[in-house]
């Protein structure tokens, strides 16, 4: 009896147990493929979702929140965040994983459903290694007002958003950033996209389709990716519908030639490093050792400090960087025992002085003299030589004084110095291109990080196309014409950063940059929707 | 600790046994019921990438059948395979409102059943000649959560797709009830049970792992009727 009994409790458990059903529930699909562009888990995670008025609710409880919403204008539509992982290759063409942000537009209005445009975003610099501009849910993570800025200039306006997080940044297993690798950049971005319209059609919005309308932008070291990104489009044959690079340093030679010859940028201590040690990746032709190029303070571990998880404020109170001071205050002479050239550099290598600038630039650009300083003497001497010797003509002809146009733009036609001939192979002036589609280039010309130069050089190579209108030039800080859609932003920019200088002093010149940043965007948006 | 308790069950059914063997008792009991189950659960918040602070879950109290075959072993000794229909069990959503703007605190974001025997060493109080007779347990409880599910709600709060891991637990358990003989060879029972649950919740949701150590202490009511024979 017993016996049966232990069978009918077995009999009854198993009934039990099969009457449960099924045993979990379903996730994600994980691919095993390096195929650059390959979406690694599908659907994607979406890591937040807020309808248009919990999005304006949240802004508005920010500080910067109601000003760019009074900018970006009130959210159409509502924002589901989605983090990408995909596959991408490095500069050495070496299999890499990578992850960006995919922002969908949701809800039921017309601009929030059905095929919408994409735009294609490129993030600026950051030092910080956990940068992850998808986590729109983290507000202490150093992209959270990147994201929210192009969320709600864009995606929360019926954009879908892609924007990559770069090598090198968030979980990229890359040891550094191939940061202003133009050709590398441009992979980066491109991936991000392929994997991006994967990750669209398995949403909580699959409806929400790509219109196979393209914007591509990007705003600082952005502004580059996403002119690099454009150039390489074209290269492949893969049609931009319009583009808006934004405060890029894309004449890269003669904006670091102006750097050397002492018009130093604010930030210049964080982007050497990330310079350096990018191209020394890239090409192997910066230094045979850091101290070729840095100064005995600083170079030891510099090739691997940026980006870093640790704050960039506690590298510079830790010692680790200086904060302003890329070169020694007891400036260098030259000594290639050439008179001319001598002369010549020893006037570049000297500290700015004013005249000839102006008493606010002699300042600001003061600030990148000190002791302990970044950059060797030795590396600042034959790179100032190599610049006079092999001249870029674009930065010879600012330094004269002279107008660009378009025969006095050029690269160095050759370079003795490997970080020159990088930044030159870089420069968005290499490789015979320009624009087939719409371009705006917006700055400001009070841009102390990123000179507007860079934009005003570009135009000027290019300038049957901005004769034609194929490209345009948006100076915030310029006069505003009256007949232009974009005066207003220029009206509202100004005012902002008169705001500043009346509160800060010379000091808030420091922040135009930053503060330029939601104009350009909107600005964008306005120049890609003449551009349907 | 799990080595501990099994240790002590075991213990505790060898001390029945022979006790039984000593009195020579015997009978085979099979009882039908219900489980009323309280869960005092505690859950630690759930942490991992992309959960904000503040966010726990709740579970849901379920009642199920209650099957249980008692075998005794003498006038004061009986060892007890108990179990329940595995019940459907929902957890709630806790902590703040919204999750952006997916609604969080109070929604069923998932489900899963649990198979959970429970095997007691009781001590019946009285002559076995009592109409009414108390009595307490002590033993071990085993659980295997099955059918774990999130629901269409606990996707859209995790990002998509969530696949939930919830390991098995052993735990001890304890009881105490009444047995009322109804008539010859039938009893009715009711006893109140407590078990203790451990598990650690994993759930995957795009290869993004979010965990949270959960705590269960189940209060059981169960209420029953027994055939002997």
């Amino acid at each position: 009896m017993l016996r049966k009994i232990g069978m009918l409790g077995a009999a009854v458990a198993a009934l039990v147990l099969a009457g449960c059903g099924g045993t979990n529930s379903p996730t994600a699909t994980v691919a095993t493929s390096t195929q650059r562009g390959t979406l690694v888990v599908n659907p994607a995670l979406r890591v937040a979702s807020v309808n248009a008025a919990d999005f304006a609710a949240q802004l508005n409880a920010t500080a910067s929140g109601p000003q760019l919403l009074q900018l970006a204008g009130t959210p159409a539509c509502g924002v589901d965040f989605y983090y990408i992982r995909y596959m991408t290759v490095g500069p050495d063409n070496s299999a890499q994983p990578a992850t960006a942000a995919l922002m969908v537009p949701t809800g039921a209005a017309a601009p929030c459903t059905g095929p919408r445009p994409v735009v294609l975003y490129a993030h600026g610099t950051t030092t910080d290694r956990n940068y992850n501009i998808a986590n729109i849910s983290d507000t202490t993570n150093s992209a959270n007002s990147e994201s929210a800025l192009i969320a709600a200039v864009f995606a929360a306006q019926g954009y879908i958003v892609v924007a990559p997080n770069f090598l090198g940044y968030d979980s990229s297993t890359l040891g550094y950033h191939p940061y202003v690798n133009g050709a590398e950049n441009a992979i980066v971005m491109m991936d991000a996209l392929t994997a991006a319209r994967t990750a669209l059609l398995s949403t909580f919005t699959p409806t929400t389709s790509d219109s196979g309308k393209l914007y591509v932008t990007g705003y600082s070291a952005g502004g580059y990716a996403a002119m690099a990104t454009v150039k390489a489009m074209q290269a492949a044959g893969v049609a931009v519908t319009a583009s808006a690079p934004a405060s890029g340093p894309y004449a890269l030679e003669a904006f670091c030639d102006a750097i050397f010859f002492g018009q130093v940028n604010i930030g210049s201590t964080e982007f050497a490093p990330l310079v350096t040690t990018s191209y020394q990746h890239a090409y192997g032709n910066v230094y045979s050792q850091t101290s070729d190029v840095y100064s005995s303070t600083y170079a030891s571990g510099i090739d691997t400090l940026l980006p870093n998880v640790t704050p960039i404020d506690t590298l510079f109170s830790s010692g680790k960087l200086p904060q302003t001071a890329l070169f020694n205050s007891t400036t260098p002479t030259s000594a290639t025992g050439i008179p001319q050239v001598d002369g010549a550099a020893d006037q570049l290598l000297a500290k700015p002085a004013s005249p000839p600038y102006s008493a606010e630039q002699a300042t600001l650009f003061g600030l990148g003299f000190g002791s302990p300083y970044l950059i060797n003497d030795s590396f600042r001497v034959a790179y100032v030589d190599d610049a006079v010797i092999n001249g870029d003509q674009a930065e010879m002809t600012l330094i004269g004084g002279g107008t660009l146009n378009s025969g006095t733009v050029a690269l160095a036609a050759t370079s003795m110095v490997g970080l020159r001939k990088d930044l030159a192979l870089n420069d968005m002036r290499a490789g015979g291109w320009s624009p087939q589609e719409p371009m705006l280039m917006c700055g400001g010309d009070q841009d102390p990080i990123v000179f507007f130069q860079n934009a005003q050089i570009m135009a000027a190579l290019w300038t049957p196309y901005v004769s034609a209108g194929l490209v345009s030039v948006l100076d915030l800080n310029g006069a505003p014409q009256a007949n232009s859609p974009f005066a207003p932003l220029q009206v509202a920019l100004q005012q902002e950063e008169a705001q500043l200088a009346a509160a800060q002093g010379v000091a808030a010149v420091a922040s135009f940059h930053a503060a330029e940043a939601p104009f350009c965007m909107v600005a964008a948006r306005g120049f890609f929707a003449q551009v349907p | 600790m799990q080595k501990k308790i099994v240790t002590l069950a075991l213990s505790a059914l060898a001390l029945a046994a022979s006790a039984a063997h000593a009195d020579e008792g015997g009978a085979n009991t099979v009882r039908l019921g219900m489980y009323f189950v309280h869960f005092d659960a505690k859950a630690d918040n759930i942490t991992g990438p992309y959960a904000p602070p503040g966010l726990n879950i709740h579970a849901n109290n379920v009642e199920t059948l209650y099957v249980a075959y008692v075998r005794t072993l003498s006038t004061h000794f009986n060892v007890e395979l108990a179990f329940g229909y595995p019940p459907l069990t929902k957890t709630e959503g806790r902590g703040p409102a919204k999750l952006g703007s997916v609604p969080y605190n109070g929604q069923v974001i998932s489900t899963a059943r649990w198979f959970s025997p429970s095997l007691v060493v009781n001590y019946v109080f009285g002559s076995a000649n009592s109409r009414l007779r108390p009595y307490v347990g002590v033993g071990v409880n085993y659980t295997k959560f099955l059918a774990r599910q999130s629901t269409a709600l606990g996707n859209a709060a995790s990002g998509g797709p969530t696949s939930i891991a919830l390991p098995s637990s052993v735990g001890p358990t304890a009881t105490a009830g009444l047995a009322y003989e109804l008539a010859d060879r039938w009893h009715l029972y009711a006893s109140y049970s407590i078990a203790q649950v451990n598990s650690k919740l994993t759930a995957n949701t795009a290869g993004i792992i979010r965990t949270s150590e959960i705590h269960f202490w189940p209060n059981t009511l169960v209420i029953s009727a027994g055939y002997s024979f």
